[in-house]
Formats: structure tokens, C-alpha cells, sequence
């Protein structure tokens, strides 16, 4: 008799335990923290509970015929089993009644597919690009079709707006989701496809590339960043400016000369003059790092550019960005021989001391961060 | 090739009033007549031996193919982990998914149809038995071909799934892919070809008085799933086909800078790939459909219903593909459609849950490693086929596609569904191939253990999905709730590998049981229901005596078994006399054959020419032209063979009795004319 029991433990254990323990971590589906999320998380928990209940109910009916088909064996042994060949009731009952169960589910499920694929009407546009291995992200806020903000890793939005990400791939299919506030879309190279988010409240949420796009696809994360009106609206003015120049003499100005030099061929920052004969890179170009210092990520959103030190205070994470530069293929596998990720630029140590301090002019900081050096 | 009823007498009579005179044996080799040892194997032509080695080859697959999984699952025991780097990884996942669904359970399931289908028929072979070996060798050469990447520059690394243009060469330089397109293809050609095979099999060579609706359920669902590879593995090639040119000749089938849509890929993959999905899975259904009857001292419960929803799932099987592709943007139109449709695939699967379950209902379960492992189908399936569902609606699987708990799904549905019945197969008809029976304390174990190892692999997947945690990743970061489940799912996989350890363990201390006891698994050890137990076990070659006459569903059982006034079955016969003896006298069978293998060999040349050296493709098409000349000029049946009488320890053994041959013009009809002629 142990089997069997063992059986019907099992079988109402399962389903009961993935459901009450996956509603903790940051990626994780349950926890709708906008509008279009929401309407996704109302129509999959009670599928997810009435999918629950029949698994319960035909565990219970196997175990109940296993266990006492099983008995029937040991005690009437000369008892031969009634030859029952079919019911044709039963089955039109078993036939129907899952059908009529269906239906049930597939009402709500069209009416959200129609829902959630309406192009909203005020919604704020935002062109995301996917390529091997990171998102870009472009607003084009007058609409001449020319973006005026470029930026990468994070989408920065205005919590409480309706956004229409407008998805793009620069290369193979990739996928774009942050499952808190939208369920995922792929970016298909050729096309434009439209995913509408937003956010209810200020915050950071995690999501990453979801389709296999080749060598790093596990580390090609994406990140949106909501900010209260004001703060975006301040943002947005920030983003419009060019870099600064350094002054003339300071290791930054140095560190400018060698970003000439080594990194403006696949790297652009606005204000710096561009480059002749940009580097053959498949997808393009690289991030554009005009306002690196804003951004808390870097390299994919793999790494943070910005920590919690141990006096709580958020600081520039520069022995991160220090080893990124040393050697950025030993950091994340990339293919930089086949024109796809950053190569070893054999830096030495007084040009990568000079490039942190240039690129560490390149603010503004985010809010509440402690400045470097003070 | 065709099985010929001997002449009693005279040499064959021409209307000329001329005779046919033996004919030497066309072609560079002289006719193999080995029938023990490997050059009996590599020639023989015999349905039975080509499913065993096709369950042969697929285990040692498996092996490989597990071997990969657990090394996916050592790099994902811990956050970052390191016991792979990314390169690898993603040809280690690739080549897992490729190995597991085209080189494991694709055979795994021909092995059972092979070696049943015609038993369960009652024929004495396949229509073309030389075609079937030509189709086994097919795959075995595919199948090493594709794992010789990992030696010659590197495996496949764009996923089982290739999605383009991440296959084209700026993007996947190495030579894995082309491995993909012409190793799939070799195996595509195997596939296709043994299942016209089956088809035809089924079609004309059914026994005097099995019409269709006599035919068992696993035959039926066999059947099927042979349709279902006639249709799909068209698809298949032509997309394999499009990618092999875009990768070696540079055509711009994929090519999005020339105007080509990726979506194309997709929609060719899925077409063949959703079907693919029951072809995988309905050989397991067909196979506990078989176990659970005999085993429940019943018969199986509204068969017609068994049937027909098998031949739903078979169509409807046609109409759900886009269901791989809600996030890739075919349209809110399509989504809709594809996910109802996809939710309605789950009727007949549930009818036929349900129609286990009842066929169980009040029956006197006998609990043997089969049955146990036809149980735990029913159950992980059950679990399989629930999730299923909450990704059919659509707008959560936005959510849910590409994480963990996909991974989660269709393990439930391949390992705990193809596998477990595959597993309870074996157990079941060990006897019935090597006339010994595989122990029932290791096969308890052996159960037990990938019960609750799958349950330990697969079922936080459920949980780490939910979480976020995207599938083909090689890596992940703490703090994203991954690390225990993963860590739980490490052991779970090392826990199923053990129980395959004691499953080939079972096989060989059982062999060497019953030979040092000489213990004899006799006639039907399990009082099962259908023909193919009506034969010794060991199965003879020739199969049947003769034909058997059918007059019912279970025809064996219905030999042995009245039914009381109560319904109540009532023993009416002794199991001997209704057994045949096994003797072969007068039944000639197909002669062995070179060809095949020689044909499947040009093929992997052919492969390695169109990726290395023209100069080799030119070799293999020179030996496949050479093969399928000297399959085509060969008699089907060697005219020096004698005729057997007992074979139940190999084919051919010699006889004194020499008869002249008839030339089998058409094969199958010369097949379906024996066939009438016995009845």
C-alpha cells in the first residue's frame, strides 16, 4: 500500500507547492506592478487555479482506482473483473464537459488578446532596439523622426503614462520583457512591433532578453527605470544636453584623447566631434555613453555602475568599470572577432585611470548619489 | 523481399510453358547468410531486429543526450556558474534538445512500431523490409553524423529551434549549423521513409479479418503517429533545406538585408514542429493503452473513443503551431485563433486520461514495473498537459514563453509522458523480444527513482519559471529567488540518471539470471490480450505459422476468455492451445541484404562533401547510387537460400528442402496475395 499513498501525496503536493512559492523574486510573474501586467496576472490565476483543481481531481480519481484496483487483487483473488467495454454517456460527458470548461477560459482569454494589443491612443513613443547583446533606447520626442535622446541598458519612462515601446532588432530576434509591467515582445529584425507598458509607480523593474539570440542572450538584461513626472521631465532636459568638455590639462581631457582615440569608432557621445570610418560593427554601434554617469548599469545592465556602499551611501562602482575596461570579453563572452561585443583594448593602467575620469564627467548623477571623489 | 509462400513442388509455371530458373545474386557482394553474429545484424532485414536495434541505437543516445543534461545541470547547480562557458553551453543545450527528441524518442517510438506493429497486425513483416533497414541505418548515420560536429569545429549552437537569422553564418560562424540542417535531413529521410513503410503495413497487411477498428490501440496510435511523419517531415526538410542553402551557397531565404521575413523559419519549424509534438508522444499513449488493459484484467474502456480522439489529436495536431510564436507578432487575430485552438487540443487528450483511468476502474490491478510506469504516465501527463493549458491562453503566455516554466511543461509531457511509457514498454515486452524478463525489484527501483528524480528535475522548473528565470540561459545572478530550486533540480537529475544506471544494470543481471538458471519466461507471462503474444517468445522470425484468422479486438484474449452471464471473464481455452508453436516450415522470408546500409552510408558523405570538400559529396553520391542500384537489382529473396524450419535461435537455418523462387515483381501485392492466400 505504500505506493499508492505515496502517489496521492504527491499529486496534490505538486501543484500545490509551485503555486503558494513562486511569488517571491524580482522577476517573477505575479507581481503586476502596471496597468497592462495587471490585466495579464487577472485572467492566468484562475486559469492557474481551475487547471489546480482538475490536476487535483483526476489525481484523486487515479489514486482512488489504483489503490483499490490494487486491493481488489490481494483479497478476492478469484474474482474476475466485470468486462466493462465503454459508456457511451460517460464519454460524451467527458468529451463535453472539458469542452464547456474551455469555453469558460477562452471568453476572457480573446477579450484580453483584443485588449491588450490596442495601440493606445496618448501613449508616449519609444523606439527600443535589441542587438547582440544589449537595448538601446530611442525618443524621438518631436516626432521629425530623428531621436534627440539615445541612451542604453535603461528605459527611463514617466511612471502613471501609457508608453508605446515600438520594438526593433538591429540583428537576430530578440525578445523585450520586464514582466512587472507587460508581458514580452520579440523584436524581429525587419519589423516593428508594438508593446504597450506602463508603470504605476516610481521604481526599478528587472526583465531581461527572453529569446535565445546567441552567445550572450543570458546576459543581455533589460531594465526600466519609472520616474515621477517632475523627475522625468528633468531627465528629459538632462538627456537634450551634449557631454561637457573637460578642462584643458586634466586627466579627464586625457582620458577624452584616448576615448578618441580607442573607443569612438564603435562608441558615440554627443558634443565629441564623430569619428571617420566607424568600426564595422554588425549591429551598428555600441551603447551611447553621453550620459553614462546617469545610468545605475552598465554593460548590458549586467554590472552596476552605481552601489550601496556600506554607510548606505549610493556610490560609483569604479573598480566594476575599472576590470570592465581591462578586459571586457573575460567580463561577458562576446565575439568581438566577429565584429559582435567590445574587444580587449589592452588599455594600460594610466589610460584606464584617465578614461574613468573622463567618462566620470559624464553626468548627471542619479538622484541621491554620492559624487565621486567627495 | 516479399514473404512468399514456397512452391510445393515444381519450379514456378511461365504461360510460355518455360520455368524460372534460379538467378544468382546481382552486385559486388555474395549474398549474406550469417544469422548470428554482427554481420547478421548490420543485413538483416527483419522488423523484429530492426526495432531492437533502433531501441539500441536510441538508448545509446540517451546516454549521450543525458549526459548533456546533466552537464547543463552541474553549470546551473549555483549562480554563475562555471563548468561551462557560454559557447559551450549553448552547443551543449542545443545539442541535448536535438539528441532527446530526434535521435531518443523519434527511434525510441519506431523501435516499439517496428517491432508491433506487424505482430499486431499478424503479418510477418513490414511491407518493405529492406526499406526498413535502409531507414535504420538512415538514422544511425544521421544520427552520428550530427554528434561528429562536436569533433570536426564544433556542435549546433542556434537551439533545436534554429531561429533565423541567429543560424546565418555572420552570427553562427561555426560549422554546427550546417551539422543541424544535413544531420536533420539524413534523419528526416529515415523517418519519412519508415513510416510510408508502416503505413503501407498497416494498410495492406493486416490480417484476414482485422478491419481497422480490430486493430489495438498502440498499432492505431502508431499508425497515426506514421501519418503524421508523411506530413510533417515534408516541412521539415524544406526549411532544413532553405537554411543549408543560406549557410553554404548563399541564397537569401532568411537573409533580412535581402527582403527576407524570419518569420518565415518560424512558421515552417512550428508547422512540423507542432506535430512533431505527437509524434513523440502518441507511440507512450498507444504503448499504456496495451499495459493498462492487461494488466487491469479489462478491456481497454470505450476503445472507439480511444481511437477517434487519437485521430483528433492527430488533426487538430495541424492546426495549433502559432501557439510557439504569441510573442513574435503574427497578429491579435492569429493569437486568438491559435490559442483556442490550442485549448481544444486538450479534449481528446483529457478523454483519453479519462479512458485510462476507467479501463482501471474496477479492474484487479496487477502492480508490475509496466503498469507502474503506465500509472505514472497518466499522472505526469495529467500534470503536462494542465500547464499546457495555462500557456494556451495566450496573454499569460507573454509571460510565461521562454522561462523555466516551459521547460517544466514539456518535460512533463516528453520525459513523463514519451519516456514513462517508453520505459513501461520495455518492461512490458522484454520477454516477448529476448525471451527473458527484466527483474521487477530493480524495475521498482528504477521507477520509484525517475519518478520522484523527474518530480525533483521538473517540477521546480514550475516554480523557477514562474520567477523569471529565462530558458538557454547559461548563466544566472543571486538574488533573483533562482539558487535553491536550481540546486534542487542538479539533484533530481542525478537522481534520474541513477535510475537509468539500475534500468541497464536490470538488463544485464537479468539476461545473466535467466541464462545461469536457464529460466524460461514461457508463453504469455502476462495473459496478455493481443496476437503478438499469440507467438513464442522470443518472437520466431517468420513470425506466424500462420496467419491467424481475427474476429475480435483482442483477438489472443478473446481465444483464451468467455464472458459469464455477469460479464465475468471465464476461462475457455489453456493458453497452449491457442499458442502457435513457432514452427517455421514453409514460410520463406526476405534474404539479408548489403544495400541498405551500403545506401545509408553515401548519405553522411554526401553531408560532409556539402560542408568540407565537394569532392566527398561526389563519393557518397557515387555510393548511394551504387547502393540503391544494387538494392534495386538485387533479388528480394536470395534464390540459394534454403527454407527453415526452427529458427527460434536466428533466420535461415539450413534446410534440405530447396525450392525455387518466385520473383516478387510488386512487393506488396506479391505480400497481400500470400495474405489472401491463407485465409
Amino acid at each position: 500500500m505504500r505506493g499508492p499513498q505515496r502517489w496521492v501525496r504527491r499529486l496534490v503536493l505538486i501543484p500545490a507547492l509551485f503555486l503558494l512559492s513562486s511569488c517571491s523574486g524580482k522577476q517573477n510573474i505575479f507581481s503586476p506592478k502596471g496597468p497592462v501586467a495587471d490585466k495579464i496576472n487577472k485572467l492566468q490565476v484562475p486559469v492557474f487555479v481551475a487547471a489546480g483543481v482538475v490536476g487535483v481531481i483526476v489525481a484523486v480519481m487515479l489514486a482512488y482506482v489504483v489503490v483499490t484496483g490494487i486491493r481488489r487483487a490481494k483479497h478476492d483473488d478469484d474474482e474476475e473483473p466485470e468486462q466493462i467495454h465503454g459508456n457511451t454517456k460517460l464519454e460524451l460527458t467527458w468529451t463535453i464537459v472539458p469542452f464547456l470548461i474551455l469555453v469558460a477560459v477562452a471568453f476572457p482569454t480573446v477579450t484580453t488578446i483584443l485588449n491588450i494589443s490596442h495601440r493606445p491612443a496618448n501613449a508616449m513613443k519609444i523606439d527600443v532596439y535589441g542587438q547582440q547583446w544589449w537595448w538601446s533606447y530611442e525618443y524621438d520626442l518631436n516626432g521629425d523622426g530623428t531621436p534627440e535622446i539615445v541612451t542604453a541598458n535603461e528605459l527611463v519612462i514617466p511612471a502613471g503614462r501609457q508608453i508605446e515601446l515600438q520594438v526593433h532588432s538591429r540583428d537576430v530576434i530578440h525578445s523585450f520583457w520586464i514582466p512587472a509591467l507587460a508581458g514580452t515582445r520579440d523584436a524581429v529584425p525587419g519589423r516593428t512591433q508594438i508593446l504597450e507598458l506602463e508603470a504605476d509607480q516610481p521604481g526599478e523593474y528587472d526583465g531581461q532578453c527572453k529569446e535565445y539570440c546567441g552567445l550572450s542572450h543570458a546576459n543581455m538584461r533589460a531594465r526600466a527605470v519609472a520616474l515621477s513626472q517632475a523627475d522625468f521631465d528633468r531627465w528629459l532636459q538632462d538627456q537634450q544636453q551634449d557631454a561637457a568638455t573637460p578642462a584643458a590639462g586634466s586627466e579627464a581631457a586625457a582620458g577624452l584623447e584616448s576615448f578618441k582615440a580607442k573607443c569612438a569608432s564603435c562608441h558615440q557621445i554627443n558634443g565629441v566631434n564623430e569619428i571617420e570610418g566607424k568600426a564595422a560593427l554588425i549591429s551598428g554601434h555600441a551603447p551611447n555613453l553621453t550620459h553614462l554617469m546617469s545610468r545605475k548599469v552598465f554593460a548590458s545592465a549586467t554590472f552596476p555602475l552605481w552601489v550601496i556602499d556600506t554607510q548606505g551611501r549610493l556610490v560609483f562602482n569604479r573598480n566594476q568599470l575599472e576590470t570592465w575596461l581591462r578586459d571586457p570579453p573575460a567580463q561577458l563572452p562576446m565575439a568581438p572577432t566577429e565584429a559582435r561585443g567590445m574587444p580587449n583594448l589592452k588599455l594600460g593602467d594610466a589610460e584606464i585611470d584617465q578614461l574613468i575620469a573622463y567618462l566620470q564627467t559624464l553626468g548627471p548623477y542619479p538622484a541621491g548619489a554620492t559624487a565621486p571623489g567627495s | 523481399m516479399a514473404i512468399i509462400e514456397a512452391p510445393d513442388s515444381e519450379p514456378l509455371a511461365l504461360p510460355s510453358g518455360g520455368t524460372v530458373a534460379p538467378r544468382q545474386a546481382l552486385g559486388v557482394f555474395s549474398r549474406p547468410g550469417q544469422s548470428k553474429g554482427w554481420r547478421s545484424w548490420i543485413t538483416s532485414v527483419d522488423h523484429k531486429r530492426v526495432g531492437v536495434l533502433y531501441g539500441a541505437s536510441a538508448l545509446m543516445f540517451f546516454v549521450i543526450g543525458g549526459v548533456e543534461a546533466l552537464l547543463i545541470r552541474l553549470q546551473l547547480v549555483h549562480a554563475n556558474g562555471t563548468v561551462l562557458n557560454a559557447a559551450q553551453y549553448n552547443q551543449v543545450f542545443t545539442m541535448h534538445g536535438i539528441t532527446m527528441i530526434f535521435l531518443v524518442v523519434m527511434p525510441l517510438g519506431a523501435a516499439f512500431m517496428n517491432y508491433l506493429m506487424p505482430l499486431q497486425v499478424g503479418a510477418r513483416d513490414v511491407a518493405f523490409p529492406r526499406l526498413n533497414a535502409f531507414s535504420f541505418w538512415c538514422f544511425l548515420f544521421g544520427g552520428l553524423f550530427l554528434n561528429s560536429s562536436w569533433f570536426l569545429g564544433g556542435a549546433p549552437d542556434g537551439g533545436w529551434f534554429a531561429y533565423a537569422p541567429n543560424t546565418n553564418p555572420i552570427f553562427s560562424p561555426s560549422h554546427g549549423m550546417d551539422f543541424y540542417a544535413l544531420g536533420l535531413l539524413i534523419t528526416g529521410i529515415a523517418s519519412t521513409v519508415g513510416a510510408i513503410n508502416l503505413v503501407v503495413t498497416v494498410i495492406n497487411l493486416r490480417a484476414p479479418g482485422m478491419t481497422l477498428f480490430k486493430m489495438p490501440v498502440f498499432t492505431w496510435m502508431g499508425f497515426v503517429t506514421q501519418l503524421l511523419i508523411v506530413f510533417a517531415m515534408p516541412v521539415i526538410t524544406v526549411a532544413l533545406f532553405l537554411l543549408m542553402f543560406d549557410r553554404n551557397f548563399g541564397a537569401n531565404f532568411f537573409n533580412v538585408n535581402a527582403g527576407a521575413d524570419p518569420l518565415l523559419w518560424q512558421h515552417l519549424f512550428w508547422i512540423f514542429g507542432h506535430p512533431e509534438v505527437y509524434i513523440l508522444i502518441l507511440p507512450a499513449f498507444g504503448i499504456i493503452s496495451e499495459i493498462i488493459p492487461v494488466f487491469s484484467r479489462k478491456p481497454i474502456f470505450g476503445y472507439p473513443f480511444m481511437v477517434v480522439s487519437g485521430i483528433a489529436i492527430g488533426f487538430m495536431g495541424w492546426g495549433v503551431w502559432a501557439h510557439h510564436m504569441f510573442a513574435s507578432g503574427v497578429g491579435p487575430l492569429s493569437v486568438a485563433a491559435f490559442s483556442v485552438s490550442t485549448m481544444f487540443i486538450a479534449v481528446p487528450t483529457g478523454v483519453k486520461i479519462l479512458n485510462w483511468v476507467a479501463t482501471m476502474y474496477g479492474g484487479r490491478l496487477t502492480f508490475t514495473t509496466a503498469m507502474k510506469f503506465a500509472v505514472g504516465l497518466v499522472a505526469m501527463f495529467t500534470i503536462g498537459g494542465l500547464s499546457g493549458v495555462t500557456h494556451a491562453v495566450s496573454p499569460s503566455d507573454l509571460q510565461q514563453t521562454d522561462t523555466y516554466y516551459i521547460v517544466a511543461h514539456f518535460h512533463y509531457v516528453i520525459f513523463g509522458g514519451a519516456l514513462l511509457g517508453f520505459f513501461g514498454g520495455l518492461y512490458f515486452w522484454w520477454p516477448k523480444a529476448f525471451g527473458y524478463r527484466l527483474s521487477e525489484k530493480l524495475g521498482s527501483w528504477h521507477f520509484w527513482l525517475v519518478l520522484i528524480g523527474m518530480n525533483l528535475t521538473f517540477g521546480p522548473m514550475h516554480i523557477v519559471g514562474l520567477q523569471g528565470q529565462p530558458r538557454r540561459t547559461y548563466t544566472y545572478a543571486k538574488g533573483y529567488g533562482f539558487e535553491f530550486w536550481n540546486m534542487v533540480e542538479t539533484i533530481g537529475a542525478f537522481v534520474i540518471a541513477l535510475s537509468v544506471l539500475i534500468f541497464f544494470i536490470n538488463i544485464v543481471s537479468s539476461r545473466r539470471n535467466a541464462k545461469s538458471e536457464h529460466l524460461v519466461v514461457g508463453d504469455d507471462p502476462w495473459d496478455a490480450r493481443s496476437l503478438e503474444w499469440m507467438v513464442p517468445n522470443p518472437t520466431p522470425a517468420h513470425n506466424f505459422d500462420e496467419v491467424p484468422i481475427v474476429a475480435h479486438l483482442d483477438e489472443f484474449w478473446h481465444r483464451k476468455y468467455g464472458e459469464d452471464d455477469k460479464g465475468r471473464p471465464v476461462r475457455i481455452a489453456a493458453t497452449t492451445e491457442v499458442m502457435q508453436k513457432g514452427d517455421p516450415t514453409g514460410v520463406h522470408l526476405p534474404s539479408p541484404s548489403y544495400w541498405p546500409i551500403v545506401m545509408a552510408a553515401g548519405l553522411p558523405l554526401i553531408g560532409y562533401g556539402i560542408i568540407f570538400n565537394l569532392g566527398f559529396a561526389a563519393l557518397g553520391g557515387f555510393v548511394l547510387f551504387l547502393g540503391i542500384y544494387g538494392l534495386g537489382l538485387e533479388p528480394s529473396t536470395d534464390p540459394d537460400a534454403a527454407h527453415p524450419h526452427d529458427d527460434r535461435d536466428g533466420h535461415d537455418a539450413p534446410d534440405d528442402h530447396a525450392a525455387p523462387e518466385l520473383e516478387a515483381a510488386d512487393e506488396p501485392e506479391a505480400l497481400t496475395e500470400e495474405v489472401t492466400a491463407d485465409e
